[in-house]
């Protein structure tokens, strides 16, 4: 028997996406679609924080709510929300498609709420395949721009392969066990970890979702996906996204049980260079969203350092680590949006001047691009530091060291882009940023979250340690 | 089970590997479509055999649900082959809108006959 109430935000979202199904079908109006997709999108997430306390498994057991899908449930939805809020302006989407526009997001979100409850192989699969579809068409939806068809059939190409690996090694870790369910995994995995057949289906199987954070050898859609997309789509794939893949791969190496030494080292191979290419290819970036997206990769690695630790703190410095990205890439993508002009993308030079233009804007840029780089007192710091302490624990202090040398290296970039809006005087008549007044109170409250996140962020940490609590065996 | 699931395995890696080989080489955008379905049937494959051994109905359902999101997968992918060949009248995922590909060099393997 099925406990449907524990299925009602999915089902909320689902029926918001029959909502702009039916637009669709309409003439275009893109004032009442975007009204209907706040107006959604808010009720969604006030319900999806109400949910936060439900428990249980549904369908037969394939499908489990507990706090861990719950919390991550909430920051996946305030991601959509957020994107939504920077929707004002979709001048980067053809007005006749923004219907279907908020119906990919809304079923792209659905299919995110279901990948981080689903605790069976096939279940996995279906949700991660619904995401991606909906962002491949997503990208492939900016106006005009005659670059655009390019990139989204690489991300799609890309994608379908990287899923077709993961499927594959799923098949290959179905059949050593006889069994799909991750329950009755983490009982026998930890074991037989180091037989050549589990060991090459499970890495097999994490490559669907180092595609989905953009870790190193799958990271190479995400320059192009990020310069073609729509402002909110990339803004989307850089936070919902993001959270929703680190979601899945803890509860992945979490099935390791912390034997897979061998899995480790893969793991710590993918995270180096991960970081490393990210930060080196994002130093020679003009166009801002290219910078972002090298800074994701780099970011990816990070957060693998805390997942690679397989420790308690480790699994919470990576969940800490997931809230703190999306709210950190959210500002700088809600400042891509402001300081661009009808959906362009802009240099970093674009932003020069920014502080007269929109103090409260750059404040909150300087904000995130500390954290981004790790400085305290912001939230990115205090992520940092317990991914850090996670693998210092596990005796991994090269690997820490070579973090750090890392994190210089990324400083080098952000302050570029901080130099252009603080220092940078601009030329001529620059284009007036107008910030309305819920952006205004948007904007504020991303920089308290930033600072205190920062100051005191013990109620976040413990939070996530008690979420991911139940994954340690 | 007649044949031994080592056997089948064999043969999922094979059609696996084969279907990695054209998705990577081709220089048609359709035949990379096509090698990602059979990189996604040979998982079918490797599913279906492993449920038989171990006397499961999980492995075929498996198989089922991947033929549905193949489907899936083709119409997402034919429908953007579709809005590149307008724009550049070409397969070849090396010919841009920019620079079009001259008649010389390999072109697409139909014959064009669309507008």
């Amino acid at each position: 028997m099925t406990d449907w109430i524990l299925f009602i935000p999915e089902l909320y979202t689902l029926a918001a996406a029959g909502v702009f199904f039916f637009f669709c079908l309409g003439r275009a109006r893109p004032g009442r679609d975007y009204a209907a997709a706040m107006v959604l999108s808010a009720a969604g997430l006030v319900l999806t924080v109400c949910s936060a306390g439900f428990e249980g498994l549904i369908f037969e057991g394939v499908y489990r709510v507990d706090l861990y899908s719950q919390v991550f449930k909430v920051l996946i939805y305030s991601g959509f929300f957020l994107v939504v809020c920077l929707c004002a302006d979709l001048s980067g989407v053809d007005e006749t498609r923004h219907s279907e526009f908020y119906l990919l997001l809304c079923l792209c979100t659905l299919a995110m709420m279901l990948l981080a409850s689903s605790v069976h192989l096939l279940t996995l699969y279906i949700s991660l395949e619904i995401s991606s579809y909906s962002l491949y068409v997503l990208v492939y939806l900016r106006r005009g721009s005659s670059q655009r068809v390019k990139p989204a059939f690489q991300y799609f190409v890309m994608g379908a392969a990287a899923s077709a690996v993961m499927l594959f090694g799923f098949a290959l870790v179905y059949g050593a066990f006889g069994s799909a369910h991750m329950a009755e995994l983490m009982h026998q995995v930890p074991a037989r970890i180091h037989e050549p057949l589990v060991f090459t289906g499970f890495v097999l199987s994490l490559s669907g979702f180092f595609f989905k954070l953009a870790v190193f050898p799958f990271h190479f859609w995400a320059p192009d996906a990020y310069e073609a997309a729509p402002h909110q789509v990339s803004a989307y794939i850089a936070t919902a996204s993001k959270v929703a893949a680190i979601a899945i791969l803890v509860r992945m190496i979490a099935l390791t049980g912390g034997q897979g030494d061998r899995v480790a080292w893969v793991l710590i191979f993918v995270s180096v260079a991960s970081m490393t290419a990210g930060n080196l290819a994002a130093l020679i970036q003009k166009d801002i969203k290219r910078l972002l997206a090298f800074s994701s990769v780099a970011h990816a690695g990070y957060v693998m350092i805390g997942i690679l630790s397989a420790n308690a703190m480790g699994y919470a410095g990576a969940v800490f680590y997931g809230l703190s990205l999306m709210v950190m890439k959210f500002v700088c993508f809600m400042v891509v949006v402001k300081a661009s002009d009808g959906g362009r993308n802009i240099d970093t030079e674009a932003l020069a001047g920014l502080h007269h233009r929109a103090p409260v804007l750059a404040l909150a840029l300087l904000l995130a691009l500390f954290g981004l780089a790790g400085i305290p007192p912001t939230i990115g710091f205090t992520a940092k530091l317990l991914v850090f302490r996670a693998a210092m624990d596990q005796g991994l202090l090269w690997l820490v060291i070579v973090a750090m040398f890392n994190v210089v290296i990324s400083l080098y970039y952000y302050l570029l882009v901080l130099k252009a809006a603080y220092y940078t005087e601009s030329e001529g008549r620059p284009r007036e940023v107008a910030l309305s007044v819920p952006l205004k109170c948007l904007a504020g409250a991303m920089i308290f979250l930033m600072v205190a996140g920062g100051l005191w962020p013990g109620y976040m940490i413990v939070l996530a340690e008690s979420m991911t609590a139940g994954l340690l065996p | 089970m007649i044949v031994p699931y080592t056997h089948v395995m064999l043969l999922g890696a094979i059609v696996f590997l084969m279907g990695m080989i054209c998705t990577l080489t081709r220089r048609n955008l359709m035949m990379i479509i096509v090698g990602l379905e059979i990189m996604l049937n040979a998982a079918a494959i490797v599913f279906v055999g492993a449920g038989l051994e171990f006397g499961q109905i999980e492995g075929q359902v498996m198989a089922l649900f991947i033929v549905a999101v193949a489907a899936a997968e083709v119409s997402v992918g034919l429908a953007m082959v579709v809005c590149i060949y307008r724009q550049t009248q070409s397969l070849d995922p090396q010919c841009t809108e920019d620079s079009r590909c001259p008649a010389g060099t390999e072109k697409a393997s139909e014959p064009a006959s669309g507008p």
